[in-house]
């Protein structure tokens, strides 16, 4: 598994149309404003296809922040 | 009125153990036709056979994207006169991030499935003269949504297989259409609902100036599809959208 920051990396490099909106563990993404549906979807296509992982939408909806995410990954590995 | 009266007729339904399918099935006894129904969820086959009757609800347990259990499920049937398309899945990938895997994973149910049993049916001649074909479509074929561009494809990809087939079949009097439904209350739905916000899916209730449609909605338009009412409509396609698409906002 990569370490958080280089999943911070990956991560920022996917959802690069999201400008001047600093990523870090702590970022609560529902709180980044322009976020969307479409990025919800990005996030979750993203972990599918780097790290092999589903999480479907009722899971994301009960995570917040950055961390959240990286520790579900974590723990589905 | 007899004409939409589906009397001593048979219909295979896929997908019939829940949703849009379980729905139809539920119509096509109400108007007197028995069901084959084909579906992999072997307990709510089994409470819908307890529901309606075993003379009017007879059902296969098989999974459709297993090809030697649906051969053999096909050739198990007798001659009906029309099949229900319901079964289908739904899963959401953005544009850049479809892969080969994704392709078949929603072609395969959505659409393989679909033209291969059809297919076997009309070679086989188990489809009666006057018989019917109906398939569910969605409104996102026509007017796509954000992720969709798996799901919509495959159906777009249906309707127009649906066109081939009403020409081809027309000589036996066969016909096909395709029904395209927004969004419907089914548990899929409910599932959506769960997972968004309840700010969102009121928001864009608001789209949709009849509000979300039920599943009997569908079932109706396919009983209208299936009975001799629509015996001059083939290679078309019904949408029912409550509204939807109306406006251009």
């Amino acid at each position: 598994m990569d370490t958080i920051d280089i999943f911070i990396r990956k991560l920022r490099e996917e959802l690069d149309d999201i400008e001047d909106q600093e990523f870090n563990p702590e970022t609560s993404f529902r709180d980044i404003e322009d976020w969307s549906s479409m990025h919800v979807l990005i996030l979750i296509a993203f972990i599918d296809t780097e790290y092999d992982i589903e999480v479907n939408a009722e899971e994301f909806s009960n995570l917040s922040t950055i961390n959240d995410v990286y520790e579900l990954i974590n723990s589905k590995q | 009125m007899d004409i939409f009266s589906l009397d001593k007729k048979k219909y295979l339904v896929t997908g019939a153990s829940s949703g849009i399918g379980a729905t139809i099935c539920n119509a096509i006894v109400e108007s007197k036709g028995k069901v084959i129904a084909f579906a992999r969820r072997k307990e709510l086959l089994k409470n819908m056979q307890q529901e309606l009757g075993e003379d009017n609800f007879t059902f296969n347990v098989v999974d459709l994207l297993e090809n030697d259990e649906l051969n053999i499920a096909l050739n198990d049937i007798p001659k009906i006169d029309g099949v229900i398309h319901a079964a289908g899945i739904v899963k959401p990938y953005p544009v850049k991030f479809i892969r080969e895997k994704n392709i078949s994973e929603i072609f395969k149910l959505n659409f393989e499935a679909p033209v291969i049993i059809t297919s076997y049916l009309l070679k086989q001649k188990k489809v009666n003269q006057g018989g019917s074909i109906v398939f569910i479509s969605s409104i996102s074929s026509h007017f796509p949504y954000v992720g969709g561009a798996m799901y919509v494809s495959s159906k777009a990809a249906l309707e127009a297989y649906s066109k081939s087939v009403a020409l081809e079949a027309a000589p036996k009097k066969i016909r096909s259409n395709c029904i395209a439904p927004g969004l419907v209350k089914t548990e899929i739905f409910e599932r959506t609902l769960k997972a968004s916000s309840d700010e969102h899916m009121k928001a864009y209730e608001e789209k949709y100036p009849l509000g979300y449609g039920e599943p009997e909605d569908v079932a109706y338009s396919a009983i209208f599809l299936l009975s001799a009412a629509s015996r001059w409509i083939t290679g078309t396609c019904i949408n029912m959208d409550g509204g939807l698409t109306l406006s251009s906002k």
